[in-house]
């Protein structure tokens, strides 16, 4: 019933974009810049560097702000982290837009690709270079985007959970929005990799809604209708650690086997567990340290280009690198 | 011998108007069109699925609407009372994480939960003096608390996910107490989320219909000018029901949090208040106040469940749910509205 509204409210939903465009290599040389940035540039104060992010109240604002503060400190820039708290369009729209005369360089991770793109070219016509990352706009004029490849994340998280359950079994495939443009992506790249594998068969996809109770309850409710599931596939955050419980505490452990995404601390525990045999990071400091340094790159006039910010595979393994 | 045979002939009678008497009060009940059509629904699953009517699946639904029921009681009083608290789903959350944020840095149980508990009268307390001494409709002014508590919450922890285990700082005693409260079963079989839910279904519904505080609820519901020429002080019957739903929002912040047990500032409970408020109204409560009752609430928040539990039982697709979700909240709605107009006619 809610669901539309907690879909715009946004909890760990890290990604929208369809997979990485392919902008071509951009340099400063072909692009129009603002007087005002090309005089600090050529006098070397501080750049203004804003990281626009789509939800700075979920999960992963505080590892992107990690890599944001990182980039302020080693690129000798002014690099600033802002965004809406819940994933509000018309909030981070408002925001850019008043910071407009101060900012020398803008990275965003859009609410919206629709809503945000007229914005987007907005910004670039005043001479103020824009990058996509984390989510990516690819209908606007943004240079480039930093970010992961969704469709393949999604094909690497089916790759390791045919891996898992040795080429045989019944997958259920869990988001916390199933409408989602960066889940509809990773569920793409995942019946992908599964498709191949004879011996698997994809059963559904639970949409659970994003409240860490209502993520429990529709796992179990999922998990009563067909006992025969004997792998459960999250594509995001939330829904990892809850199937991961649901398996412990339903003595499924081994029996059921669950591939992931993200470091949350209890994904973190259920790992070195064995409860969950697989989790995908997506690097999220890596992303915010990178939107910034491309900015840096460009308006020092090197040529930069899309970057794949990669995946981290754990297993029970090397989890405890990430401990 | 004559009086015997008249006495036989009369006892058949007595019967027959008694049950009609019973019936008659049934038919009369507020919470009858609601009763209906959660027995529609759940015969409807019970033939459509083969786990529906499993105990193990039932308790299941039981636990999973506990939460939900026990904010949909506190919420039952201020909407009787004819005010609106938009505020609970971030109590929810703020209370939850704070109790949980505290037994992470060592504290015991019993301090750890009064401390979330107090934070929920607290709100509710502030909620309650601006709604009535301070004159701002409580619409508005809960909207403005269910900001500035979710944006404390955020303050509070960063924005980063609390967890509450021993690798963070729990002391192993404490946390297996609190783990008990959201994960633990009474007798081993009844969920300890569902039997919180129970107890404070009755205890709502005895305050509510039994006590003259419940009374005043409804006086000041149904006209709060004609409660205060009564007599009834109706800022502090609004205060008292805001503070029930301040402190059982906090309750069912606090289980939520022993249960899963990690919360997350940005996500718990968000867009919880109108889950609530649904739960309450497809209940038979109304939004203007003077009407509803705990036992149509218990039956609303139960309509809830089922379809939430019915609708992945039957493998229905996420998108199909949005809408059948929808649909099922117009249709009780409906059919409560259109049996009350039917009775009083």
């Amino acid at each position: 019933m809610l669901n539309k509204l907690k879909t715009l409210a946004g909890a760990g939903l890290l990604c929208m974009a369809p997979v990485i465009a392919s902008a071509d290599p951009v340099n400063v040389s072909d692009f129009q810049l603002a007087p005002r940035i090309a005089e600090k540039v050529a006098s070397g104060k501080p750049l203004n560097i804003m990281v626009s992010y789509h939800d700075v109240s979920n999960e992963f604002a505080p590892f992107v702000k990690q890599g944001v503060e990182k980039a302020d400190k080693e690129l000798n820039v002014d690099a600033r982290f802002i965004g809406p708290v819940g994933a509000d369009a018309d909030g981070q729209i408002s925001e850019i837009e008043t910071l407009l005369g101060d900012m020398d360089g803008l990275a965003i991770s859009a609410v919206s690709t629709d809503a945000l793109s007229p914005l987007i070219n907005r910004v670039i016509e005043a001479g103020i270079p824009v990058i996509s990352y984390n989510t990516d706009n690819p209908d606007s004029k943004r240079l480039v985007f930093a970010g992961q490849d969704l469709v393949q994340s999604g094909r690497d998280a089916g790759e390791q959970m045919a891996k898992v359950l040795d080429g045989k079994g019944r997958v259920m495939i869990t988001t916390i929005d199933a409408a989602a443009q960066w889940s509809l992506d990773r569920e793409k790249g995942v019946r992908e990799a599964l498709d191949k594998v004879e011996g698997i068969e994809v059963v559904r996809t639970l949409n659970t809604g994003t409240d860490p109770q209502e993520i429990y309850a529709a796992i179990e409710n999922a998990m009563l209708s067909d006992p025969g599931i004997t792998g459960i596939l999250s594509l995001e955050c939330c829904s990892t650690p809850a199937a991961g419980e649901w398996v412990k505490r339903n003595g499924q452990a081994g029996k059921v086997k669950v591939v992931g995404f993200d470091l949350l601390d209890q994904t973190v525990d259920l790992v070195a567990d064995d409860v969950i045999q697989v989790t995908i990071d997506q690097a999220p400091a890596r992303q915010g340290f990178e939107a910034v340094n491309l900015l840096v790159e460009f308006l020092n006039g090197k040529t930069i280009d899309d970057l794949d910010t990669g995946v981290g595979i754990y297993t029970p393994e090397n989890i405890k690198e990430a401990m | 011998m004559s009086e015997s045979t008249s006495i036989a002939r009369e006892e058949p009678a007595t019967s027959h108007q008694r049950r009609g008497q019973l019936w008659s009060r049934l038919v009369a009940r507020k919470e009858l069109g609601v009763f209906l059509a959660l027995v529609v629904m759940c015969v409807f699953l019970s033939l459509a699925t083969s786990n529906f009517l499993s105990s193990l699946n039932l308790l299941n639904v039981g636990r999973q609407v506990s939460l939900l029921g026990i904010m949909a009681v506190g919420m039952t009083f201020v909407l009787i009372s004819g005010e609106i608290d938009l505020s609970v789903g971030s109590t929810y959350a703020l209370s939850g994480l704070s109790s949980g944020m505290l037994i992470v840095m060592g504290w015991g149980l019993l301090p750890a939960v009064a401390a979330g508990l107090v934070i929920g009268v607290c709100i509710g307390l502030v909620n309650g003096v601006l709604s009535t001494y301070g004159r701002l409709p409580s619409l508005i002014a809960t909207l403005g608390m269910m900001s500035i508590v979710r944006g404390v919450a955020l303050l509070m922890t960063g924005g980063q996910p609390v967890t509450v285990n021993t690798r963070n700082g729990a002391i192993p005693e404490v946390l297996d107490r609190f783990e008990f409260m959201g994960q633990g079963y009474l007798f081993g079989i009844v969920p300890m989320q569902l039997v919180f839910f129970i107890v404070i279904a009755v205890i709502g519904w005895l305050l509510l219909s039994g006590t003259a505080f419940g009374f005043r609820v409804f006086a000041v519901g149904g006209s709060a000018k004609a409660a205060r020429v009564s007599g009834i002080n109706a800022e502090r019957v609004k205060l008292w029901s805001f503070v029930i739903m301040g402190v059982l929002a906090a309750l069912a912040g606090i289980l939520s949090m022993a249960f899963l047990p990690s919360g997350q500032a940005g996500r718990t409970g968000l867009g919880l208040e109108l889950d609530v408020i649904a739960a309450v109204v497809v209940g038979g409560a109304s939004l203007s106040g003077g009407v509803g009752t705990v036992l149509g609430t218990v039956l609303g928040v139960l309509i809830i469940g089922v379809l939430r539990n019915g609708l992945v039982l039957l493998g229905v697709s996420p998108f199909t749910q949005e809408v059948m979700i929808g649909l099922v909240i117009i249709i009780a709605v409906a059919i409560d509205k259109w049996s009350t107009r039917s009775r009083s006619a």
